[in-house]
């Protein structure tokens, strides 16, 4: 078992769901919402293992996944931020 | 002196920089760059410090020194982005209300409000001037192919010409 730590201010707490949700399929995922961090704790399966997936690797490419969707929503949340006027009429 | 700080590990380079020197979204920008080359974990460090682990994705059989100088470039570069990243997020933060104004006009445009109001107005833009012809260019077909018929025709007159 693996504990991954996304601290609150860097990543998106949906982006970290959506990432569980993806890598669920090839490991046992327990979330954890601390004040400060996500919390994850990856087991991976024994298919995945037998797959010849380590642990280590699948847990990166999470963290990876995460990271990615974090900033696309970042991108995506300043771009909507940005007030566009209003058409005349 | 720099404020970035690289501490190299076994196959993983961690790097700390001062969060309020640089924009949140230039550090977004350069760790997405290299999110497919390199495993990268933000984290926050000791008062208001951020910290990026890189690691390589693929260390394969190289030997440990080898490791090291690719963890140690990729350091630089990560260095290097995150200061373009931060340029360019100021070039844009200063040109804001330039583009906020292009896609005013833009978009007003195609509304049709940026020609001033209804259709008589713009009509009333457009009377007999746009027909005036100071060169004497303007010449309809009919007339320049009258002229020929009335010339080859002669003072007799004549049904021929071009149909």
């Amino acid at each position: 078992m693996i504990e991954l730590r996304f601290h609150r201010d860097l990543y998106d707490g949906f982006a970290v769901d959506e990432a569980a949700k993806v890598y669920g399929a090839y490991a046992a995922m327990d979330l954890v919402r601390e004040p400060e961090t996500f919390v994850v704790r990856v087991t991976a399966s024994s298919e995945t293992i037998a797959g010849g997936i380590d642990e280590r690797t699948l847990c990166a490419e999470m963290s990876n996944y995460a990271l990615g969707l974090s900033i696309e929503k970042a991108s995506q949340t300043a771009a909507a931020g940005v007030t566009t006027p209003e058409a005349p009429r | 002196m720099t404020d970035f700080t690289t501490t190299l590990g076994d196959g993983i380079v961690r790097m700390e920089l001062e969060e309020s020197l640089y924009p949140r979204e230039a550090l977004y920008g350069a760790a997405y760059v290299f999110i497919d080359r390199c495993y990268v974990h933000l984290d926050r460090g000791a008062s208001g410090r951020i910290q990026v682990d890189l690691r390589l994705k693929a260390p394969g059989s190289a030997p440990e020194a080898e490791a090291r100088a690719a963890l140690e470039a990729m350091a630089v570069e990560l260095q290097n982005e995150i200061l373009g990243q931060a340029w360019r997020h100021q070039i844009m933060e200063e040109n804001r209300s330039l583009l906020e104004s292009i896609a005013t006009r833009a978009l007003g445009g195609g509304t049709g409000a940026a020609a001033g109001g209804s259709l008589d107005d713009l009509l009333a833009g457009v009377d007999g001037d746009a027909f005036e012809d100071p060169l004497g260019i303007a010449v309809s077909w009919e007339q320049k192919y009258a002229k020929k018929t009335d010339a080859a025709t002669g003072p007799a007159g004549g049904e021929g010409g071009a149909s």
